[in-house]
């Protein structure tokens, strides 16, 4: 049993997109923009051509934040939508009544319709591939080349993910929500 | 049928009598409506069954469509027309007594064209029938509204049975806890969208209280448009009264309304909250509301109902018809309007701006089914209005 957790390091975002690909690859999510289970949000930079200020451009590499108090489990007429042992919040196929709900009370845009199995659909922190195998890193983590992405349990004081939170300032998004999210924005 | 007839008194009936009807302009034009509507539900399911939600033009931005709006319309006027039947057999008000059978069955078969749409939105709803028993949810506000509608229909059906057997005391038991489990459930609706912390427009209290409001509003206006069908504008005296006492407390439920809309924009432009302010803004920017909500379905209504004093009301008919449309554009926009600020606003594709406003227009086979349950509706009532005594109720 663990808590597990994201710690990311998003200033060293390049927006090479490869975690988006391999969690593609990984994962099995389908094909298609709107179909993503991880993103990187980007800004423009600010200016005008010739004088771009190219340092404001910023990139902000995002997914489903985990909640401890996730609006969308809270707002599931079924319970599709749960906790499993290690505090990842999943779903449950075979419950789903594809109602929509958790999108709506999602406030992190997390979740998106999987037209082959039917079912709300969210990152998983690969608990069905890469953590079932064994494994102890996620597929973004793994193919990130600037090491943005940190991820481990958040109960064990001696994990990677517990020093750095210990040792780096951070931020979570939309924290005021009171959704306690545990991914963590290294500043 | 004799034993069916031994539960719930009937008309005699044969098919035949069920499909013809006096061949008046009006009646002929309802018949093509009704067929028409039907056969664009019809294409409409058939789409659906094809291509999945993939007929819709609902994203992952707008999760919530037409079909959405249309289910809370009629479950709205159903809610609605559930009062206004109340108000003779649950609360003794004898102006309105003659209305309680007409208003309860008009209760009855919105709520089932609203499960109709329901049904082909919800992706599984077997599944959630099995799991709303094994598996309940009882933190989610759909959970409530969907379980409390199903005992409220339930109600309603037993309220109807004991009202068409003339048995006044049990329909005002089962009236009663018919029309306290659904305000419950209609207010768990308004919950549904109040819940939602992160939508800054419409979370709090003030959906789960514009939703009763706005269904008393509406089941008048339907009571109208079913009573001026019914009577072709020659009201008897006995309903006479009771019409002009609902637009009494139309023209007041109106004022009221228009007074809560005015202090929510209010209190949600104050101070130029990002994602709430701004939302209003453009709220107050779109035709749907200005013309829909506002012209249609509050100020043009109760200006005509105000000047002229509660007697025109054959011309409150009209107004009515006027008034549902607003209703329509209210319970469409407030399923857009939640949804219209994006969440995410940066861009997460290169070539592109990051999103200002989230768009969504309908697509042909949501509005198939959407406007199609129109056509349930209508040819529900009119077996019900062939079936039943429905005139008979000034006990």
């Amino acid at each position: 049993m663990a808590r597990y957790g994201m710690a990311l390091d998003y200033k060293n975002c390049i927006n090479c997109k490869a975690c988006e690909v391999a969690c593609k690859e990984e994962n099995g999510v389908e094909l298609g923009a709107e179909k993503h289970r991880i993103w990187v949000g980007g800004n423009n930079p600010e200016g005008a051509w010739p004088l771009l200020d190219m340092a404001s451009a910023s990139f902000l590499p995002s997914q489903c934040q985990q909640c401890e108090d996730a609006p969308c489990e809270e707002v599931c007429p079924t319970h599709a939508t749960y906790y499993d042992e290690n505090g990842v919040v999943r779903v449950d196929a075979d419950k789903c009544i594809l109602c929509s709900y958790c999108m709506n009370a999602c406030p992190y845009d997390a979740r998106y319709v999987d037209e082959r199995t039917m079912t709300i659909d969210k990152c998983t922190f690969c608990s069905d591939t890469r953590l079932a195998r064994g494994e102890m890193t996620t597929a973004c983590q793994a193919t990130c080349p600037t090491k943005v992405r940190t991820f481990g349990d958040l109960d064990d004081p001696e994990s990677e993910i517990s020093e750095l939170l210990r040792t780096r300032d951070h931020f979570s998004l939309k924290a005021h929500l009171g959704t306690k999210p545990k991914l963590f924005y290294l500043t | 049928m004799n034993f069916i007839k031994k539960i719930i008194p009937m008309r005699d009936f044969t098919l035949k009598s069920l499909m013809t009807f006096e061949k008046t302009p009006l009646n002929i034009l309802m018949f093509i409506l009704t067929v028409g509507l039907l056969g664009a539900f019809g294409w409409g399911v058939v789409e659906y069954l094809m291509h999945s939600h993939e007929a819709y033009n609902v994203t992952r931005q707008h999760p919530w469509g037409l079909l959405i709006a249309m289910y809370i319309f009629f479950v709205v006027s159903s809610t609605g027309l559930c009062i206004v039947g109340s108000l003779g057999d649950v609360f003794g008000f004898k102006d309105y007594m003659a209305m309680s059978k007409r208003a309860i069955l008009g209760s009855i078969v919105t709520i089932l064209a609203g499960f109709a749409v329901i049904a082909f939105e919800i992706g599984h709803p077997i599944t959630m029938l099995i799991y709303n028993v094994l598996s309940p949810g009882l933190t989610s506000a759909i959970w409530w509204m969907g379980t409390l509608y199903g005992i409220y229909l339930t109600f309603m059906i037993i309220e109807f049975i004991f009202l068409m057997r003339n048995d006044m005391k049990n329909a005002r038991i089962f009236g009663l806890t018919g029309l306290l489990v659904g305000l419950a459930a209609h207010s768990n609706l308004g919950g549904v969208f109040g819940f939602l912390n992160a939508r800054t427009i419409s979370n709090g209290v003030f959906y789960p209280t514009y939703f009763i409001l706005t269904a008393f509003i509406t089941g008048i206006y339907l009571t109208y448009l079913m009573y001026g069908f019914r009577y072709k504008m020659n009201f008897p005296e006995e309903i006479k009264k009771g019409l002009i006492g609902l637009a009494k407390i139309q023209t007041l439920l109106l004022a009221i309304l228009m007074f809560f809309e005015t202090w929510k924009m209010m209190t949600g432009i104050y101070g130029g909250m990002p994602g709430r302010a701004d939302v209003v803004e453009h709220i107050l920017h779109s035709g749907g509301f200005v013309y829909g909500e506002v012209l249609c379905g509050m100020l043009i209504p109760f200006i005509i109902m105000l000047t002229t004093k509660w007697k025109s009301l054959n011309l409150y008919v009209y107004a009515s018809f006027i008034g549902m449309i607003g209703i329509f554009f209210m319970r469409y926009d407030l399923v857009h309007d939640t949804q219209v600020k994006p969440l995410q606003m940066m861009k997460i594709t290169e070539y592109q701006l990051p999103p200002k406003w989230i768009e969504y227009f309908p697509s042909a086979a949501e509005f198939a089914i959407g406007f199609g349950a129109i056509g349930i509706f209508f040819m529900l009532y009119y077996f019900g209005q062939k079936m039943f005594d429905l005139d008979g109720g000034d006990h």
